[in-house]
């Protein structure tokens, strides 16, 4: 039994290996492709100063949740740049953004699909159990070991943790439509794509959106862990806070890490409860 | 408005639900097999057994049974959301099975409106928007759609509510919204299923009253599935009536009321007021069987009334007139008499030949 065990984990090193010898150029290629997409967002939120920022996700905040959230929010913002932590709040929401972004492209058509077909699903869903019941640090291991030190692992990582709940509120919408409304269709002479965009998605709409929210929330909680392989932003300011035992700052980053969690949060299901 | 044109002709149609259900047709079909035995043999379920039926152009055909009789079944077969198991079904000549998926949508969107006990009307859009969904379906542009579709909502009234969403409207007016959007594509034939079922007594009434004014108006075709006699009586120009997947009976209201195929019919019909329903040629004796009983009277001197009239009339010509007898004829002849007596009964439902022979 552990001379397989000894055996299983030769094989997994040795592909492992083989992979960052033999299939390097893949991996950089996600690399650069993921690092040029976290540059491109973490530059646009660094163009303006910080009060434009924070003015902005006040605006929005009075928009979506009214005039209390609004200021609110704004001044929490700029707290953030108060504490002397802007830079770093700034990295982790483009981390965010751009693990969200990838995850959501990647989790919505899948979970269109899953709940179009059951079979689907059912070979999915275990997958999607098996993804959210390992513990997230194992996600950083096997992108460390392809992709080396920086955001371009961290994104992987945050990537993975946050398909799930997109794919399963997405295939739980599509799959809710209420039977009356398919046999409508049918009865109207509705095509399939009419079936789907006319019937289906709209009642799958809100639990589509509720499935973003989560999806946002899981890259909040990696993007954070993520710290220890040299992501950047707040993640790796508590890491090394931790190292040295910096308490001040580690309360600070946290603090910074909440303000940017309850605004996209809240934002994101306002317009959840919304649609 | 009414013509002999078949719209729907639907011949021994069959739906038999299960896993085994090809080899339950089979055995239908080569040993004749009951619906009991194949629920013992194959554990299939036969929806609908047999039935056979036709709708023609400009009349309305209401099935009436219990919940689980199978009409809701054989509804969903007359435009294939169900698939039938065996038999044909045809619209307007063509033969469902025949059809593939695009000329299927095309006869569902053209030619067949459906109208649900749910209702479903969508929530996300207005009510114009939700008259007019047939027409965007077919890719009708939207002005187009949403001039049919306002034509549609004044015939059933709602002309004031085509920007209101559903959720704002009374039951009752949903399903005239419903019924709006069924005639937004101008079918020629409407399905109903149940549609006034989980309305409020009074509102059904009136939404019976206004279907069937507007179906004949239009002179369009319905098939009207419901589980209450009152509702098929005051609706159907034929009714049949369904138990455990079998039309055990098929005819007008009067001779369903006035020669039940059956106990159970019998007791269906049992409660149902005969003042309207039954006409004076059910009820009326042949002239010589009267003139037997009368001898040294004339009909000729009797009160007339034409074959048509109803008992209520009856009663009203005889309590009016004070006479015992009236003549039943057309113009000039008289071609039986109905009597007090032929009368009473004609309320109980019997007819007074029968009890005499």
């Amino acid at each position: 039994m552990e001379s397989f065990v000894t055996t299983f984990d030769t094989v997994v090193d040795d592909a492992l290996f083989w992979l960052s010898d033999h299939a390097a150029f893949i991996f950089d290629g996600i690399r650069m492709v993921l690092e040029g997409l976290y540059d491109a967002v973490l530059w646009l939120l660094m163009l303006p100063p910080f009060w434009v920022i924070a003015l902005v996700g006040g605006l929005v905040g009075w928009r979506v949740l009214g005039w209390g959230f609004g200021t609110g929010g704004a001044i929490a913002l700029a707290a953030c740049a108060a504490m002397g932590l802007w830079p770093e709040t700034m990295q982790t929401l483009a981390l965010v953004v751009a693990a969200s972004v990838i995850a959501l492209l990647i989790g919505i058509p899948l979970g269109v699909m899953a709940g179009l077909m059951p079979r689907l699903d059912r070979t999915l869903t275990p997958a999607l159990d098996l993804v959210q019941t390992l513990p997230p640090y194992i996600y950083l291991l096997p992108a460390i070991a392809l992709m080396g030190y920086g955001p371009a692992t961290a994104l992987v990582a945050t990537v993975i943790v946050a398909v799930p709940p997109a794919v399963r509120l997405t295939a739980l919408g599509i799959r809710q439509t209420p039977a009356e409304f398919l046999e409508l269709g049918q009865a109207v002479g509705a095509s399939g794509a009419q079936m789907f965009l006319k019937i289906r998605l709209p009642f799958a709409i809100s639990s589509i959106m509720a499935g973003i929210n989560q999806s946002l929330i899981m890259a909040f909680g990696m993007v954070v862990i993520a710290g220890i392989v040299g992501s950047g932003g707040l993640g790796e300011t508590i890491y090394g806070a931790i190292r040295t035992l910096d308490i001040a700052t580690s309360i600070n980053a946290s603090i910074a890490i909440v303000v940017l969690t309850m605004l996209l949060d809240r934002m994101t299901q306002a317009a959840a409860r919304k649609s | 408005m009414e013509s002999n044109e078949v719209l729907i002709d639907c011949q021994s149609v069959w739906k038999v639900f299960g896993e085994r259900s090809k080899e339950a047709i089979r055995s239908i079909t080569e040993r004749g097999l009951t619906k009991r035995e194949i629920l013992k043999e194959y554990n299939c379920v036969v929806g609908v057994a047999d039935a056979t039926l036709q709708v023609r152009r400009g009349e309305i055909f209401c099935i009436m049974g219990l919940s689980g009789s199978g009409k809701s079944t054989l509804i969903r077969l007359l435009n294939r959301l169900i698939e039938p198991s065996l038999g044909t079904v045809r619209v307007k000549g063509r033969d469902l099975s025949t059809l593939d998926a695009a000329a299927l949508r095309e006869t569902r969107a053209r030619h067949i409106g459906m109208v649900f006990q749910s209702v479903a009307l969508l929530p996300q859009r207005t009510v114009l928007e939700n008259a007019a969904f047939g027409l965007e379906v077919q890719g009708i542009p939207r002005d187009e759609r949403n001039r049919a579709a306002e034509t549609a909502l004044a015939k059933v009234g709602l002309s004031d509510w085509k920007l209101r969403y559903p959720r704002e409207l009374s039951g009752g007016m949903q399903q005239r919204v419903g019924l709006a959007r069924a005639l937004t594509a101008d079918p020629e034939i409407i399905l109903m299923d149940e549609p006034f079922s989980a309305l409020d007594p009074l509102i059904r009434r009136q939404l019976q009253d206004e279907f069937r004014q507007l179906t004949k108006d239009l002179g369009k075709s319905a098939v009207f599935i419901t589980h209450d006699l009152d509702e098929a009586i005051r609706i159907g120009d034929r009714i049949a009536i369904m138990k455990d997947g079998v039309i055990i009976q098929e005819g007008t209201a009067e001779e369903i009321v006035m020669n039940p195929a059956d106990q159970y019919v019998a007791d269906f019909v049992a409660g149902i007021s005969r003042l309207h329903l039954v006409k004076a040629h059910s009820v009326m004796m042949p002239l010589d069987q009267w003139c037997r009983q009368s001898p040294g009277l004339s009909p000729d001197s009797l009160p007339r009334c034409s074959p048509e009239a109803d008992i209520d009339a009856l009663i009203g010509k005889i309590t009016g007139t004070g006479s015992d007898a009236i003549a039943i004829g057309h113009g000039g002849t008289t071609v039986g008499v109905v009597t007090t007596r032929s009368l009473l009964l004609g309320v109980r439902g019997e007819s007074d030949n029968r009890a005499a022979a």
